[in-house]
């Protein structure tokens, strides 16, 4: 089970000791990126000692002191209700962070391919070559609207809410898709000859379709799980 | 403030407060409560409750949260640290965190003086 692996002292507690218990069950109920949900655990663990040590001062067994602990924390469900908002925010971050990181790895290939001819300079020119760039220029203002509103930018900006986050995330992703899909459907349809630039440029179109999937999918996910 | 109004203050009880009363000022107390120094995040609860004598005993779920929104905003910073064998994230204030405190205590001050005249019936103060 994923969440063994996140609570990664586990280990070192005794056996059925109720704060790796409740470790244990909150890493199974936390949905978000994977070093984010280990940190987490690993902050409310050393918060949970704490409160531990605070009742066995007072006086209690350990296994009393672990127990009223973890009953100081709440159940959970509630915690990981709480930490939702947070790990989703993260997630859509990262998701963002990624897509604008390689879409360029992508697009260079596209844009080696069907490069104008250096005579036809111009956006017109250019437009006609690579006519997925509005959705590539709405893609990027969406991922720069919403790194801003859900950043250090957000002091200023209206902050942006969870979900509208992984809206946009999703939003994002539909549109690269959708750009790769066209690419791959255009660059078919012109009956040019398959090179080797052609062949890397639609394996990499591939691969972003898959990833865009499973962000798609991932971000739903999240989302349904909100409290 | 009186010597009876004190009297009565400190003769009243200390009601908990439930955390969406504290909507919109959680930051600003958050702040407040590392701006001395860095602070882990049970230590941050612990100061709530105790600067508070136990008003604001605020559960788990708001703080740890809150606490990673204000860093996303980078008004805070954190260090992660191995003490004793556990491993602990500790929280400062930035920069822009010192200067949301002194933000947040001026709006504040303001704020509790209009609610404070209006609840108690007392004369607005003049202004010099």
């Amino acid at each position: 089970m994923a969440s063994h692996s996140l609570n990664d002292n586990a280990t070192a507690a005794p056996s059925g000791a109720p704060i790796a218990a409740y470790l244990d069950e909150l890493g199974a109920r936390l949905l978000g990126p994977r070093r984010r949900r280990a940190q987490t655990l690993a902050e409310l663990r050393d918060g949970l000692n704490h409160a531990t040590d605070q009742h066995l001062n007072a006086g209690m067994s350990a296994q009393q002191a672990q127990a009223a602990a973890v009953a100081q924390f709440g159940s959970p469900e509630a915690v990981a209700d709480a930490f939702a908002g947070e790990l989703a925010t993260a997630y859509a971050r990262r998701a963002i962070a990624l897509y604008v990181i390689t879409g360029p790895l992508v697009g260079i290939w596209w844009l080696l391919l069907l490069r104008p001819d250096p005579w036809r300079a111009g956006l017109i020119a250019l437009l006609a070559a690579i006519p997925v760039l509005p959705l590539i220029m709405l893609a990027l203002a969406t991922a720069g609207g919403t790194l801003a509103s859900t950043g250090r930018l957000m002091r200023w900006l209206p902050e942006a809410t969870p979900g509208q986050a992984l809206a946009a995330t999703a939003v994002i992703a539909g549109l690269c898709i959708g750009g790769d899909l066209t690419m791959i459907a255009l660059f078919m349809a012109s009956g040019t000859p398959m090179r080797p630039l052609a062949i890397i440029a639609v394996a990499a179109s591939m691969i972003r379709i898959a990833c865009g999937i499973t962000v798609i999918a991932r971000a739903a996910l999240i989302k349904a799980h909100f409290p | 403030m009186g010597d009876s109004e004190l009297t009565r203050l400190e003769a009243m009880p200390v009601l908990p407060m439930r955390p969406e009363l504290l909507k919109g000022h959680l930051d600003a107390l958050l702040l407040a409560v590392l701006e001395p120094g860095p602070q882990h995040g049970y230590a941050v609860m612990e100061a709530l409750r105790s600067g508070s004598d136990g008003a604001l005993e605020l559960p788990t779920g708001t703080v740890y949260p809150a606490l990673h929104r204000l860093e996303r905003a980078g008004l805070i910073a954190s260090n992660w640290e191995t003490v004793g064998g556990r491993r602990r994230r500790a929280y400062h204030l930035t920069a822009a965190g010192h200067a949301a405190l002194s933000e947040q205590r001026a709006i504040w001050d303001q704020f509790s003086t209009v609610v404070t005249a209006l609840l108690a019936r007392r004369p607005w103060p003049a202004t010099a």
